[in-house]
């Protein structure tokens, strides 16, 4: 967290600067494989954020090329699958395997097209991790306060789960509200009134249609 | 005394509510609730979000700052009290530390060098009291002007007001325009926040609905998480 800049002084990087932060985010990209393997999951959080802040401080790419990169991060420590699952919970199991892999699909692109409207809006925020917690049953929840210039601080907590032999985040709780919570009550209620969670796959499917971000 | 009347109505509503678990929500006024969530959110389209872009486009940071600050710093008998009635002596110590070191060296609140000193906020209200006490939150309802609450949280909304005592020594237009002041630099600081939100969500009122249940949730219990059996709902069920 200490290698951002000063939020004083705002994308004024020097050129050696810039070259020994592309080194910097070289390493770390190296780094990062062996880190998940060592099963740290505040570790695992510490790398996502640390290389997110990297991409969306830089001036010299456009904000489709941050978004790009972003997913990629994100990608490689998320696990959608388990989230996509547990936002559908018992109507998991209406879904044929296809079907489940569509949803999962949907869903991440929902995410996608979301979350990564928001990397036009940073503001030198930065993430300080606060703490961990193992919970019972195996996860692991390592808590975080993005801290903002203007004020009021967030609180991000990520839930991580082990799998495949490295953790990988089930679940993001902004301020005690839980992602995977507030997207299954939607969710559940689609289903519930337009007819099955299959019809819910077009529904996403639609949303992301005209939910295209705005190119850039 | 208007409101006097309101929290004799919602305490009497209090008593009939059914208890709910934490991630549950309980929403009997369904139909109702979306009206007047309607209707707030109409008057947030056309007056309030305007007025807040306005301000943030007028207003220097550093001033949205020490304005969301001050308003912090005034509601300190609220958050005393209810450490207080918490039994967190501890809290209610660092509130008031906080409240005279930042009205000193703090120009009235309006900075927050406490905050420098490893003095953190401790942001307690009524509504949380009552949760510590165990009065379950109720059936979820959307007030006007005021948006999301509950039964609980209702009445605790009113006896706060109670206890914020600054409005009763200033004439009526001061309250009134310090009010204005606090809700439009309030909102201009989440504008981002609720424009995504309302573009990303599949019904924006269910999403507010829960979101809401689920934070006075975590604060109640103070970001403690959820208890095991609803851990379980949400992690553990099987689904495969």
């Amino acid at each position: 967290m200490e290698t951002m800049t000063d939020p004083r002084r705002p994308n004024r990087i020097s050129r050696p600067r810039r070259t020994a932060a592309a080194a910097a985010f070289a390493l770390l990209a190296a780094a990062t494989s062996v880190s998940a393997a060592e099963g740290e999951p505040s570790k695992v959080i510490r790398l996502t954020t640390d290389a997110a802040t990297q991409v969306l401080q830089r001036t010299d790419i456009s904000a489709d090329e941050k978004r790009k990169q972003i997913e990629d991060i994100v990608k490689q420590y998320f696990d959608f699958q388990t989230l996509a699952r547990l936002t559908l919970a018992r109507h998991w199991k209406e879904l044929s395997p296809e079907q489940q892999a569509q949803f999962t699909r949907e869903f991440e692109r929902h995410l996608s097209i979301t979350y990564g409207k928001n990397v036009e809006s940073y503001n030198n925020e930065k993430v300080v991790i606060t703490g961990e917690r193992q919970e019972n049953g195996g996860d692991s929840t390592v808590k975080t306060r993005i801290a903002r210039p203007q004020g009021n601080d967030i609180l991000v907590d990520y839930r991580l789960r082990m799998g495949d032999g490295r953790w990988q985040v089930i679940d993001v709780i902004i301020e005690g509200v839980s992602l995977v919570a507030n997207y299954r009550s939607q969710f559940q209620d689609i289903i519930s009134r337009q007819g099955g969670a299959v019809r819910l796959i077009d529904v996403l499917r639609e949303k992301n249609a005209r939910g295209e971000p705005i190119k850039s | 005394m208007k409101a006097r009347s309101i929290a004799g109505l919602l305490f009497a509503l209090l008593t009939f509510a059914t208890p709910i678990g934490a991630v549950e929500v309980y929403d009997p006024l369904e139909t109702v609730n979306r009206g007047v969530f309607w209707f707030n959110d109409t008057l947030d389209v056309y007056v309030l979000e305007p007025a807040a872009k306005g301000w943030r486009f007028v207003v220097p940071k550093p001033v949205q700052k020490s304005i969301d600050n001050f308003f912090r710093h005034i509601r300190f008998p609220v958050k005393l009290a209810n450490n207080l009635l918490q039994g967190k002596p501890r809290e209610a110590g660092i509130v008031s530390a906080r409240f005279c070191i930042n009205t000193m060296i703090g120009f009235f609140g309006t900075l927050d060098p406490a905050e420098q000193m490893g003095l953190s906020e401790y942001y307690e209200d009524f509504g949380q009291t009552l949760g510590v006490w165990g009065v379950p939150h109720g059936p979820y309802l959307v007030l006007p002007l005021i948006g999301p609450s509950s039964v609980r949280d209702g009445c605790g909304y009113v006896v706060d007001s109670f206890i914020i005592v600054y409005p009763l020594y200033l004439p009526r237009f001061y309250t009134l325009g310090s009010r204005a002041i606090d809700t439009v630099n309030y909102r201009a600081q989440y504008i981002d926040e609720i424009h995504n939100l309302k573009e990303s969500t599949f019904d924006y009122y269910i999403t507010v609905r829960d979101g809401y249940v689920q934070r006075r949730h975590a604060l109640v219990h103070d970001g403690a998480g959820l208890s095991e059996e609803e851990q379980h709902e949400l992690y553990y069920g099987d689904y495969d």
